[in-house]
């Protein structure tokens, strides 16, 4: 039984259709790359893991589960985490409160001395441990995008759903984002399903890749074979 | 709950509960020293206090900006009111049917403002008070609309001084709630529903639950505010829940620095003492505040707290 499942999941908005019958499996442990062209639907997929939207139709299993159309929060409390593709942590509140929120929300209750922990711990690991004092809004970039990912660990998910983490940074700071994703799966257990544009980094990382083109899934495969994909290819440069 | 036991921030809470011992303790010496004019005048400013301070809990800290507290405080005197006049009910008895009253309202005003934000929450807010006001004005054989209701004291001897004890009572009794809500884990989650709704949903934050919950205990405070002030005017008029209160507490919590927890405090003594003053020379306060909220407005967004935060740092960085 996959980890994480996507049965037939389709998406209208009016009509638009933003997915159009999309399956796909995700195993415990990978990492999972999602590409495709803009407006292909990527967003639109996780946002329908995540619970921020309902499926039209299709259902949505986790870890067994049948969880089609439970709210964000409920989506969180199982154990599936994301982050957004634009950096958004809570501007008029510092890093720790940030993490904060996170962690008293967690199924599992902690007194606040291991509420405190955690929190320090988390920001730790993503290297924002002297920040922890510092206004989110007056964070930089990558550092918001750390922000981002340490509020979603502090979640304690299985699942770590991650939106186009590396756009705009520069070549050393996708090489520490990269990084800092390889050890959420090898130090801290979790199964990510990431969105990238930048394809070097989703082919050096992930394990099996989903092609996502016009709302239907094109293909799935490893990086090498998804990158050699004439129907990929095609969907990216256009149709000649 | 309260979220950090590091040593430094358990000295900040205990000084905030030293200070406002200390004050209070001063408080109570008032009168001994003032007339019953100016008595009077710090019993008004403390039922500002309770009213700006509850109802920035709600706008300052959840960022629903709620245009129906004064409708509560409303609820909460003419329930008291009517249940001791009609019923012969014991007024604190009333005051505290009030309170409950208005924190049930406050549920359901909350529930139908869930989906809503921004202005559309202000807006319906804004009708719920208006309809408010129609009915007490309407409903005569029970309120004596424009009339206003006569009600009785607290106590059996009529005394400013008793007076100025038990609205002290009462607003160290809701700055308490209020400060223990705003550093407790509670207060995380009304800041991260303000902050961005939908990010924290994603985090596990249940956000009806929070804007539910921010609305009952804010309501539920105005009601409490209004219950005492009610029976210490005895009379209630449709006056206590009109848009004019509305405007003034919600100034004094603006002005005074909305999303902190002094501002609201110190925005009511200022606005209140000032309007006395400027009552000598005729309506013109409402022009003056209304400039002076302008100029904070255009130059300290975060009201006289701001201010006081920007020359504090100031002088420190020289």
């Amino acid at each position: 039984m996959a980890f994480l499942e996507g049965v037939g999941i389709t998406k209208r908005f009016g009509g638009i259709v933003a997915l159009n019958s999309v399956n796909f499996r995700i195993e415990r442990g990978q990492i999972v790359g999602l590409i495709g062209p803009n407006g292909a639907g990527k967003t639109t997929l996780f946002n329908a893991v995540a619970g921020a939207y309902k499926p039209t139709s299709g259902q949505v299993l986790f870890d067994g589960q049948d969880m089609t159309g439970l709210a964000s929060y409920e989506m969180c409390r199982h154990g599936i985490a994301r982050t957004f593709q634009v950096a958004r942590p809570f501007p008029d509140m510092t890093c720790r409160e940030n993490v904060l929120v996170a962690i008293i929300n967690r199924r599992q209750s902690n007194s606040p001395a291991e509420q405190n922990r955690l929190a320090e711990e988390t920001l730790e690991f993503v290297g924002l441990g002297d920040q922890r004092r510092t206004q989110a809004k007056n964070l930089n970039l990558i550092e918001k995008k750390k922000l981002e990912m340490a509020r979603a660990l502090a979640t304690d998910p299985k699942l770590v759903l991650l939106d186009e983490v590396l756009g705009g940074l520069n070549t050393q700071e996708i090489g520490q984002a990269i990084e800092l994703v390889r050890r959420l799966r090898d130090e801290r257990g979790q199964t990510v399903f990431w969105i990238e544009h930048v394809m070097g980094a989703v082919m050096n990382a992930a394990e099996k890749v989903i092609v996502l083109n016009e709302g239907t899934k094109l293909m799935e495969g490893t990086p090498s074979e998804v990158v050699t994909d004439e129907r990929v290819i095609q969907a990216y440069l256009g149709h000649a | 709950m309260i979220i950090d036991s590091g040593l430094r921030v358990s000295l900040r809470h205990r000084n905030f509960f030293i200070v406002l011992i200390l004050v209070g303790a001063t408080f109570c010496l008032l009168p001994y020293w003032l007339d019953d004019y100016r008595l009077h005048v710090v019993i008004v400013s403390l039922f500002y206090v309770m009213m700006a301070s509850s109802w920035n809990l709600l706008a300052g800290y959840t960022g629903q900006v709620s245009f129906a507290h004064a409708a509560f405080a409303g609820i909460g005197a003419y329930t008291s009111g009517i249940l001791a006049v009609k019923a012969g009910m014991n007024p604190w008895l009333g005051v505290m049917m009030g309170t409950i009253l208005a924190g049930f309202l406050g549920v359901c005003l909350g529930f139908l403002c869930i989906k809503m934000g921004g202005i559309y929450l202000s807006l319906t807010t804004l009708a719920f008070s208006e309809i408010l006001h129609i009915i007490i004005i309407n409903e005569y054989e029970v309120t004596r609309g424009t009339m206003g209701l006569q009600v009785p004291a607290l106590m059996v001897e009529y005394s400013k001084a008793a007076y100025l004890y038990i609205m002290l009572a009462a607003t160290v009794l809701t700055l308490i709630i209020i400060y223990t809500v705003i550093h407790s884990n509670l207060g995380l989650n009304f800041r991260a529903v303000q902050n961005d709704e939908s990010a924290a949903a994603s985090l596990g934050v249940h956000v009806v639950q929070i804007r539910v919950l921010a609305f009952t205990v804010s309501c539920a405070l105005a009601g409490f505010a209004g219950g005492l002030y009610g029976h210490y005017l005895l009379l209630i008029t449709p006056e206590i829940p009109s848009l004019d209160q509305q405007f003034l507490v919600l100034a004094m919590a603006v002005i005074g620095g909305m999303g902190s927890f002094l501002g609201p405090i110190i925005g009511s003594f200022v606005l209140e003492i000032l309007s006395e003053y400027i009552r000598a020379y005729g309506e013109y306060h409402v022009l003056v505040f209304g400039l002076v909220a302008l100029a904070m407005a255009r130059f300290s967004p975060n009201g006289l707290t701001g201010l006081m935060d920007r020359l504090g740092s100031r002088r420190s960085s020289i």
